[in-house]
């Protein structure tokens, strides 16, 4: 955890502003590698995301949702805009991130392997539902912001996926 | 606000997302939520994980409140005030400008415009163009000069020097007063011209009691009297002067030759007349009939003109015209009516400028919304599109 300098009466938006992004920096970090595959495009639009929210925490409307949902869509923009430059998307279970992987006993790794292989055969949506929800630990309501579905439409895409998910691994086995 | 493609979720899916969430808090599930809560504690634990050096830097650039970032907004946001300051100047400037414009051309701020106590003042031009040009009170009057200098309503109409030249004068005098006392000026008119010998050559007078009230008049004065006459009239009660030019003309050569030429056809008559007396032939004496005839035809033609030019030094035209008008306020100086017309007439002049200023920025803030929405939602189409082709 960061100690961050308080520089004197600082208005509270700073505080805010720390509090999310102490909350958040991992999930955000995880759910921007899982769009890009990618460690050093992830760091990069991981801090363009921080630093975007700091500049604009003084436009934050609470009224509009959640601060961790409007985080997620400045990071989701900053994502999309990367892959919108590099005009690539590296593919599930990167060698860049695979790397990170430990080692495991053989029936859990066996399983994860699993449970990567059907993810990595989910399209782009879906594995990015599976970011937000599972790496980025968003609520349903907070996933639906990002996205802009209504909550009911994002549990309902959410279910799908899980379903998927679950038809795939168990067809693996 | 409920979006319109909100509904209410099925209760199975509702209980399947419920048993995920509560995995992902570390709750214990239903039983028959197991394998979904096993997939979840799977899929949680693959999630990429932060490098301890990147968190670290990472750290450091918020703990420095992103102070070294390449991305400068207080600089562009410093661009931005100065943008706004220049166009603020801007707009103040046009204000300003529009006001002194409308200032200048409102007829009732020109001082030879007003109704000015009896003073001998320095002269001042009531026409834009010649603005506030000194009377050459003590120069030698040119020929055809208008002299177009006039000192203020009611002052004292410089006249040019005689020293045995002979001068020619017109003058024209434009009134404002209100259509309801159009009749009443117009009748004052000739009470004045009366009383200083001169005449009426002409009138129309239109009194509706209307903005198109209207009196125009062809006066005749003594140029003795002009000065009086038209410190008068310029005073006329109820009225104001709008504008005023006097002309003088220098006929002094014109009636020199006149006159030398009458004398001269005189003095040929006489010389004619004593050729006749020692005339000794018929073909002589009719012959010197008709040349005196010539003569005295020469010399009427000519003491016609000396006449008529003499009739013209004499007595001076005036053209005067009468229109209806707002009378402005009398007097110089500060007074809270004038302040209060002045401070009217700046808030309708900012209005107006305000007024053209939206005209002018309401389309352009329109299209430039149109073309922000139109980027907005074209960016979104390539984001989706960019992750539609991962």
């Amino acid at each position: 955890m960061i100690e961050v300098s308080r520089p004197g009466a600082e208005d509270s938006s700073w505080e805010r502003f720390e509090a999310l992004y102490i909350s958040a920096r991992d999930d955000v970090y995880a759910y921007v590698a899982s769009l890009l595959r990618d460690r050093a495009s992830a760091e990069d639009v991981t801090a363009l995301a921080f630093e975007r929210a700091y500049r604009r925490r003084r436009t934050f409307d609470r009224r509009r949702g959640e601060e961790r949902a409007w985080l997620f869509g400045i990071a989701r923009n900053a994502a999309l805009d990367e892959l919108r430059r590099r005009k690539r998307l590296a593919a599930f279970g990167d060698a860049d991130l695979e790397a990170e992987r430990t080692e495991e006993v053989a029936d859990v790794a066996l399983a994860r392997t699993m449970v990567r292989g059907a993810v990595a055969a989910l399209s782009a949506r879906e594995r990015e539902l599976i970011a937000l929800k599972f790496y980025a630990g968003l609520s349903n309501a907070e996933l639906a912001r990002v996205l802009g579905v209504s909550e009911s439409n994002a549990g309902t895409i959410l279910h799908r996926t899980i379903d998927k998910l679950r038809k795939a691994c168990n067809a693996t086995v | 606000m409920r979006r319109s493609d909100e509904f209410p979720l099925d209760p199975d899916v509702a209980a399947s997302l419920a048993a995920v969430d509560a995995t992902l808090r570390g709750d214990l599930v239903d039983p028959e939520h197991a394998e979904l809560a096993e997939l979840t504690v799977l899929l949680a634990a693959d999630r990429p994980r932060i490098d301890p050096e990147f968190a670290t830097k990472l750290d450091g650039q918020v703990r420095r409140r992103f102070a070294t970032s390449r991305h400068r907004p207080s600089r562009e946001r410093g661009r931005l005030w100065a943008l706004s300051g220049v166009a603020t100047a801007a707009a103040a400037g046009l204000a300003t400008l529009l006001v002194l414009e409308g200032s200048s051309s409102a007829p009732v701020s020109r001082t030879g415009a007003e109704p000015v106590p009896l003073t001998a003042g320095p002269a001042k031009s009531a026409t834009v163009s010649s603005a506030r040009t000194p009377a050459p009170s003590n120069a030698a009057p040119s020929n055809a000069a208008p002299s177009n200098a006039v000192p203020p309503a009611g002052s004292v109409v410089p006249q040019p020097p005689l020293g045995g030249h002979r001068i020619v004068q017109t003058a024209q005098l434009a009134l404002t007063t209100p259509p309801a006392q159009m009749e009443d000026v117009a009748q004052q008119v000739f009470t004045v011209v009366g009383a200083d010998g001169g005449s009426v050559t002409s009138s129309t007078v239109t009194a509706t009691g209307g903005p198109d009230s209207y009196a125009q008049f062809e006066l005749s004065v003594p140029s003795a009297n002009l000065a009086d006459a038209m410190m008068r009239l310029s005073r006329l009660r109820g009225a104001s002067v709008a504008s005023r030019t006097d002309t003088t003309q220098d006929v002094n050569g014109q009636y020199l030759s006149l006159s030398r030429r009458v004398g001269e056809a005189q003095a040929l008559r006489t010389a004619l007349l004593r050729q006749l007396a020692n005339a000794t032939t018929a073909a002589q004496i009719s012959s010197l009939n008709a040349q005196i005839r010539d003569a005295d035809a020469t010399i009427s033609r000519y003491q016609a003109a000396v006449n008529s030019l003499n009739h013209q030094i004499d007595y001076t035209p005036i053209s005067l015209t009468i229109d209806s008008g707002r009378v402005p306020v009398a007097g110089r100086g500060f007074t809270l009516g004038r302040a209060s017309h002045d401070a009217g007439r700046v808030l309708t002049v900012a209005a107006g400028v305000a007024l053209i200023a939206l005209a002018a920025l309401v389309p352009v803030a329109l299209l430039v919304v149109l073309c922000w929405w139109i980027f907005v939602a074209l960016r979104r189409r390539r984001r989706e599109q960019a992750l539609d082709l991962a």
